[in-house]
């Protein structure tokens, strides 16, 4: 067997307990999958993972909120069943939902720089009510624009036509994880590595 | 479920670095072409990497349904219009030959993960992607592996604790949030454990990976990969 023979070059220790995090975190993604909560007058319940996306930039900030949404698009692209309705495949990342999950990394990154203003992290608790709501906001815009932008050059539908399928039945119940992902935050019981 | 199924078919035994090449590319040629020639050659070349991987389609497709109910529904928007005629039936196909070839790379990914194992992928991504990223993005991809069972198991126990409370009857939002905290301070309780082990077990940038190695089988499997490329192209 091959192995390595130079000198071994140890991690250093704050990124590991940021990169466990954010490993965590994109399994977590995929065990709330398939997770719904009934909401009255919606066609769509609200499912858990975009709530996830937002607490990767909330808590781990721009580039492990980025790094942990990657690691759940690779692991469901080799196989590991993360994505909606257990599947899993390379495929899925093209597929009709491949938008949206493309998206994922970029507004949890998106998220993430708007709060924390840069790389060093800060206690999302203390961030002002107004910069939270905004930071969020970009963020759902990021997913449904490009998830909803995609699904129309994918299936030859025009932008409208695409944005009644995939984003407005689903844009009402984001506000609602919007507000969930602000109580969890302003609660100050997940404090950022380093903070 | 989809999921790695041990067996002897030929796409069992090529290296995964150009079982990934072959669905990069194909998803390219698929993605680039809804003409009506083009999706019968894609059809067979489908059918082809199927049975080479010995997978039943059925049980595929049921797998990926929620994917193909709003495949299944695209066309049907997309013909609808507002004001006479109403129905546009060459818009309506126009997309349900787009929706196809999607079904198509669903399927073409499914003979991926059917053959082959998460810890092959994982060195693959490993030894392609070079340096620290590609570490980060191998080990990252074995924990997601190792504790997506954990962690479904806590998110499980956290929803029937919640229902016993009568958890069920509080609001939306209460319950989103409810599960969301508890979710995910347990799994960072367990990340910060986990990096504890990590680093008494002397973490590094440059351990040591199971051998891959390419076969004379791999090189038909790169040959389709590089003629669906060019494909793309046509």
């Amino acid at each position: 067997m091959a192995t390595e023979h130079g000198a071994v070059e140890p991690v250093r220790d704050e990124i590991v307990r940021q990169f466990a995090r954010a490993a965590l975190l994109a399994a977590l993604i995929g065990a709330v999958a398939p997770v719904s909560i009934p909401i009255p007058f919606s066609p769509a319940p609200i499912t858990l993972q975009v709530l996830f996306v937002f607490l990767a930039g909330l808590v781990l900030g721009p580039v492990w909120g980025t790094v942990s949404l990657t690691l759940y698009l690779a692991a469901g692209a080799v196989g590991i069943p993360v994505f909606a309705g257990f599947s899993a495949g390379p495929g899925v990342l093209f597929g009709r939902s491949g938008g949206y999950l493309w998206a994922y990394p970029v507004a949890a990154g998106l998220i993430g720089l708007l709060v924390h203003r840069g790389t060093d992290l800060r206690a999302p608790a203390d961030v002002s009510l107004p910069v939270l709501v905004g930071a969020l906001v970009a963020g759902t815009a990021v997913i449904y624009g490009m998830g909803s932008g995609y699904m129309a050059w994918l299936l030859d539908m025009t932008v409208v036509e695409a944005l009644m399928v995939g984003a407005v039945p689903f844009v009402p119940v984001e506000l609602l994880k919007l507000v969930a992902a602000i109580a969890i935050v302003k609660s100050g019981r997940l404090q950022p590595v380093g903070t | 479920m989809l999921s790695y199924e041990h067996d002897d078919t030929i796409a069992h035994r090529l290296d995964p670095r150009s079982k990934l090449a072959v669905q990069i590319a194909f998803a390219a040629a698929a993605l680039s072409h809804t003409s009506g020639r083009a999706l019968v050659a894609l059809t067979a070349i489908t059918a082809l990497f199927l049975t080479v991987a010995g997978v039943s389609i059925l049980r595929t497709l049921s797998a990926y349904r929620f994917a193909l109910v709003i495949i299944a529904i695209a066309p049907l928007v997309s013909a609808a219009t507002l004001g006479p005629p109403w129905i546009d039936v060459a818009d309506g196909l126009e997309s349900a030959r787009a929706g196809y070839r999607v079904v198509l790379v669903l399927l073409v990914s499914a003979a991926y993960v059917r053959s082959t194992r998460i810890r092959d992928s994982r060195a693959a991504v490993q030894r392609t992607i070079p340096g620290k990223p590609g570490q980060l993005l191998g080990v990252g991809i074995a924990l997601v592996f190792r504790f997506f069972p954990v962690l479904q198991a806590d998110v499980r126990r956290i929803r029937q604790a919640s229902a016993a409370r009568l958890g069920t009857e509080r609001g939306a939002i209460d319950r989103a949030s409810h599960i969301g905290l508890l979710g995910l301070t347990r799994a960072f309780d367990r990340a910060d454990r986990l990096s504890l082990a990590l680093r008494a077990r002397c973490f590094a940038w440059n351990p040591t990976l199971p051998r891959l190695s390419f076969t004379r089988l791999d090189a038909p499997a790169f040959a389709v990969a590089v003629a669906l490329g060019a494909g793309t192209f046509l």
